[in-house]
């Protein structure tokens, strides 16, 4: 957890703080930080994604900063701020909607009724609902109940998850998933723990688990410049692979869309002034998996 | 992949400025002085004739398909005999006004004034609708709480029925309204007819004559040939009917032009090009004649389409921005019976757009259940290309939105576009489908300053109140609008256009008398966006949160928010409460009640010609003008400023949900009681539609839109960027097409105030 985000309440530009409220959410709901509509990245055909709140690693390049604590969180958007005479410190109250409650409590029934408004283009299109996060091992009880619901109404579901969790939990939810997106880093087990915080070990039993217990699992790896790049690690990845009979590897490309956001939450943000990997880099990336006999989808 | 002599006529035609040609006023002017106490049908019939007999005729270099409205390319011509006022106000503006500009030489303007103004003076349309209109109409009109359009030129909004064009030809065509008029020699519309049918016969004879003349006096052999080519099948359609694809092409195209003439309007549209033209395209290819040729004559027809640009009044040009002709097609579709009428011709159609990538023919695509995925394809592969074409209309709620308005289902199945987005059956529909617009929140403004010192008002009233008002505005726009219509009747009949609309013929009648088998009158209920937001943010800031008393806020509102308080609640108001777009019941209700409401009201009017009013609701550019009028309003909006775009498109930047929350907010509006039409702009950036994956999922996004049933979609795929670069440098980007509302223009032809827009419009990239 970054010390930032321990800071009282305050009304300094670009500091973020947590909310006056329990730090658990209550089992009956989700802590949700936002409902992307029309996404098109995150699975089969045109979804719905929710993202959960509170995430165990530190990825230094995390494009959603703001998906780390499971708390909730006021921050001020500078964008947005018009810098009234007296700051009302109240989101309800703030004219602009400058400041804002990250991270909203939410019961199955309301998450459902969020879900189900794009209904019509699931259908048409073969999407339907990935739940993202943050991790949302974190929150696994209640993504499960969510999970049940939506596959007993015939929903197409997903989860995006780095696999770094409870491995019973893991199991269970994907038994209820169509697909499950699991990410994989850094193969150094001992840099991955120093620089993400993550057990890769355990990422790598409960990978080799779902697989087994038949759940359609799609490899997708991070192109961090200097971290998961290397022609050695994506090598260590697609060896580990190898044992297993998968079809489909994504490739993510570092991107800097969550950039301000770091600045927004008063976080550091390590990689400000990393570029983004060049095309030919991507290529070469792609022409080493496809080599593996995979198919290889940039971007998801 | 355009041919060298493609990549030539469309570089030919922007060479030269636009110019305005005052032949066609001189001719028909000269004419009319000669036909005192003939009758209107007739008068008007035989100064058409008179122009189609002397009109300085051309071929052009490197042109397959001769027909040329002007001997300058892009010229706009005048119709004092409609209204010569706006023509002589705006006479030395035409070079330097914001929107479309015109060069007019002094000698003509010289004789514009001189010659044509003094003539028609007291003599035109526009004083018999000025005389007819009372005073309240003409309150509500200079308030803009309405408008009632083609006052000024002709109706058009209107597809021939090319089937009895193409199919029969001119010489049986004549042959049959000559035993019509002998038997019915009292009958003015069948003489006109006659007189008209026989004159576009020795007009095309011209052509004949000329191509043969130019023939003769060129040294390059293959052009020659060409030349003669033209001559010979002039000659041949004159008389006999079309049997290959270049025939059809020609006479086609001759119709037009020569309809151009009569009518000089807006929108005498194409219809089912890719229906009507089949048995011809068919025919050349079991000929044996090469597909790439054939593809060089259509590519050749839609650079002709852009040749005919309509002069407007700056007024108008505000409204109708880029020129729009309004040569509108539809593709694909059902057939009579119900089958998917996607053809080869539907496809070819595209790719011939894709190829020249011209603003006209305003290309649309024709949505249903049973479209076939090759042609999904091509479509959601054109709309990638970021120029607007084609648009998209759904058969699924077209259709049974006809029959609710007594139209037979297999007439309904053959549905086409006027103009914009206006629907209409080809060739059996006169539907002053543009005849007027009513600005919903201006209305809202009245009732709002009206109520101002009534401290017991409640939300609910204020409600009423606007339901009544809409009632009484809605009847004085049709009352308006009917004398227009009476207008066009006594002052511009169109009988040549009529011989083509069912049953004109049969009921011996022209279209302006009542003579078409489908009789209606479109008008457009516009501003539902910012009135929901309006309403929404009202309710909670004014009655429920009590932030203000209504009399206070209505003060901040009359002082365009102005100091630190007002800013504040401008803020609140725009941020801080629930937007129409945002797939938001509450909101959405307001406007989707208020457009139900409105409907209601439009569809108990008739018409002199005995049919009923239709609602739409779409603005083309109009959200500006009709923005210009109203105060600020309760969505946070400044005195002034623009509506939302489209007609039924959220107000700008406030559809932060991406756009299947839009469609979603759009389907709860009753789109099937809006028959005359509607028109959603969604903006998508290029990268949302990369790959084939970017293609599969906008071809799905379309499927969902069709079962949401939605009516109309377009789209502008371009990043804003690109836009601000050409908006810097307009050589660069000299053939830059986007679309403005229901067609589409090049950018660099639009004023500052609409490039701006456009780029303002929410970028969907998520």
């Amino acid at each position: 957890m970054t010390s930032s985000e321990e800071r009282p309440m305050s009304c300094n530009p670009n500091r973020c703080h947590d909310a006056a409220v329990e730090g658990t959410p209550p089992p009956s709901t989700g802590r949700v930080f936002n409902i992307q509509r029309y996404s098109l990245n995150d699975g089969e055909g045109i979804r719905t994604v929710v993202f959960f709140k509170g995430c165990p690693l530190r990825c230094p390049w995390c494009s959603n900063p703001e998906s780390r604590s499971s708390k909730q969180q006021i921050i001020r958007r500078e964008a947005k701020c018009r810098h009234c005479a007296v700051c009302s410190n109240d989101v309800n109250e703030c004219p602009t909607g400058a400041l804002e409650l990250v991270g909203t409590d939410m019961t199955l029934d309301e998450l459902m009724a969020e879900i189900e408004r794009d209904e019509v283009f699931y259908r048409s299109s073969g999407g339907g609902v990935t739940l993202s996060g943050g991790e949302v091992l974190t929150q696994a009880p209640f993504a499960l109940e969510l999970l049940k619901r939506l596959k007993r109404l015939g929903y197409n579901t997903a989860i995006e998850t780095t696999g770094h969790g409870n491995t019973t939990l893991l199991l269970e939810l994907g038994q209820f998933c169509d697909e499950v997106l699991y990410d994989f880093k850094i193969m150094d087990s001992k840099v991955a723990k120093d620089v993400v915080g993550i057990n890769l070990q355990r990422c790598l039993d409960n990978f080799r688990q779902l697989v087994d217990q038949g759940t359609h699992v799609v490899p997708r790896i991070p192109l961090i410049p200097g971290y998961t790049m290397s022609f050695e690690n994506i090598d260590a990845i697609l060896d580990f692979l190898s044992a297993f009979d998968l079809q489909e590897v994504h490739l993510l490309p570092f991107h800097q869309f969550g950039a301000n956001k770091y600045e927004i939450f008063g976080m550091d943000y390590e990689f400000k002034d990393v570029p983004v990997p060049t095309d030919t880099e991507i290529e070469a990336i792609r022409r080493r998996v496809e080599a593996r006999g995979y198919t290889v989808n940039i971007g998801g | 992949m355009s041919t060298p002599r493609i990549e030539r006529l469309k570089a030919a035609l922007f060479e030269a400025k636009r110019e305005i040609s005052l032949e066609r006023a001189l001719l028909y002017t000269e004419s009319h002085k000669q036909t005192e106490g003939e009758h209107t049908l007739v008068r008007r019939a035989l100064a058409t004739a008179h122009i189609l007999d002397n009109v300085e005729i051309s071929i052009r270099p490197d042109e397959l398909i001769a027909g040329n409205r002007t001997v300058k390319p892009r010229a706009g011509i005048m119709s004092p005999e409609m209204d010569p006022y706006w023509l002589d106000k705006e006479l030395d503006t035409f070079e330097t006004r914001p929107q479309d500009k015109f060069f007019i030489s002094e000698d003509d303007k010289k004789i514009y004034r001189e010659q044509l103004l003094p003539y028609w003076s007291k003599r035109s349309m526009k004083d018999f609708i000025n005389a007819q209109f009372p005073e309240e109409i003409k309150e509500a009109t200079r308030h803009k709480i309405f408008s009632v359009n083609q006052t000024d030129k002709g109706q058009g909004h209107i597809i021939i029925d090319f089937d009895r064009l193409l199919g029969n030809g001119l010489g049986t065509l004549l042959d049959e309204l000559k035993v019509l008029s002998a038997k019915n020699s009292e009958n003015d519309f069948y003489k006109a007819v006659v007189i008209l049918l026989e004159a576009s016969i020795r007009h095309i004879r011209r052509y004949e004559a000329l191509a043969r003349k130019m023939a003769d006096d060129c040294d390059d052999k293959a052009r020659a040939e060409e030349l003669l080519k033209i001559a010979s099948i002039s000659a041949k359609i004159v008389t006999e009917k079309p049997e290959d694809f270049y025939e059809a092409v020609q006479l086609f195209w001759f119709m037009n032009v020569i309809l151009q003439y009569e009518s000089n309007a807006s929108s005498l549209s194409l219809g089912r090009f890719d229906q009507y033209m089949l048995p011809f395209y068919r025919a050349s290819l079991a000929n044996g004649e090469d597909p790439a040729l054939l593809k060089e004559y259509l590519e050749s027809l839609w650079i002709k389409t852009n040749d005919v640009v309509l002069l407007r009044s700056t007024g108008s040009a505000k409204f109708f921005a880029g020129f729009p002709t309004g040569y509108t097609i539809l593709l694909g579709g059902l057939t009579e019976t119900g089958r998917s009428a996607v053809n080869e011709l539907s496809l070819l159609c595209l790719d011939a757009y894709q190829s020249i990538r011209l603003p006209q023919p305003n290309l649309g695509v024709r949505v249903n259940e049973l479209i076939d995925r090759e042609f999904l394809r091509k479509t959601t592969e054109t709309i990638r290309m970021g120029t607007g074409i084609p648009q998209i209309f759904n058969d699924e709620v077209v259709v049974p939105a006809f029959l609710n308005r007594g139209v037979s289902l297999e007439d309904a199945r053959d549905y086409s576009v006027v103009g914009c987005v206006e629907l209409s059956i080809p060739g059996k529909t006169y539907g002053l489908h543009d005849i007027a617009m009513f600005n919903l929140l201006k209305v809202m403004e009245l009732v709002l300053d009206r109520n101002k010192d009534n401290a017991e008002i409640t939300f609910e009233q204020l409600l009423e109140e606007i339901r009544q008002d809409i009632r009484h505005y809605v009847k004085l726009m049709a009352e308006g609008s009917n004398i227009c219509d009476i207008g066009h009747r006594d002052w511009a009949p169109v009988p040549l256009l009529s011989s083509f609309i069912s049953d004109c013929i049969e009921n011996g009648k022209d279209i302006t008398y009542g003579g078409a088998r489908y009789n209606f009158s479109g008008v457009q209920g516009i501003g539902i966006a910012n009135l929901s937001d309006s309403l929404a943010a009202l309710k909670q800031f004014v009655f429920e949160e009590k932030r203000a008393t209504f009399k206070e806020f209505i003060d901040v509102l009359e002082s365009n928010f102005d100091g630190e308080r007002g800013e504040q609640i401008r803020a609140r108001l725009m941020n801080r409460y629930d937007k129409y777009g945002n797939d938001i019941d509450g909101v959405d209700t307001y406007g989707a009640d208020i457009l139900r409401f409105y409907c209601k009201e439009v569809e108990q009017y008739t018409n002199p010609r005995g049919g009923v009013f239709t609602p739409g609701s779409y603005t083309v550019s109009a959200h500006v003008p009709l923005g210009a009028v109203v105060g600020a309003t309760p969505d946070g909006r400044l005195k002034g400023e623009q509506l939302a775009d489209g007609g039924l498109s959220p107000m700008l930047g406030k559809d932060h949900k991406g756009p299947t929350a839009v469609l979603k907010s759009v389907s709860k509006l009753d789109n099937y009681l809006l028959s005359n039409g509607s028109l959603l702009n969604v903006k998508f950036t290029p990268s949302t539609l990369e790959g084939e994956q970017g293609l599969t999922k906008l071809g799905d996004f379309l499927r969902a839109f069709m079962k949401l049933k939605l009516q109309h979609i377009q789209f502008n795929v371009l990043n804003a960027e690109t836009l601000r670069d050409a908006q810097k440098r307009p050589e660069d980007f000299a053939g830059l097409v986007v679309r403005v509302a229901g067609y589409s223009a090049f950018f660099v032809e639009l004023s500052k105030e609409i490039q701006d827009d456009i780029i303002r419009r929410t970028a969907h990239e998520l």
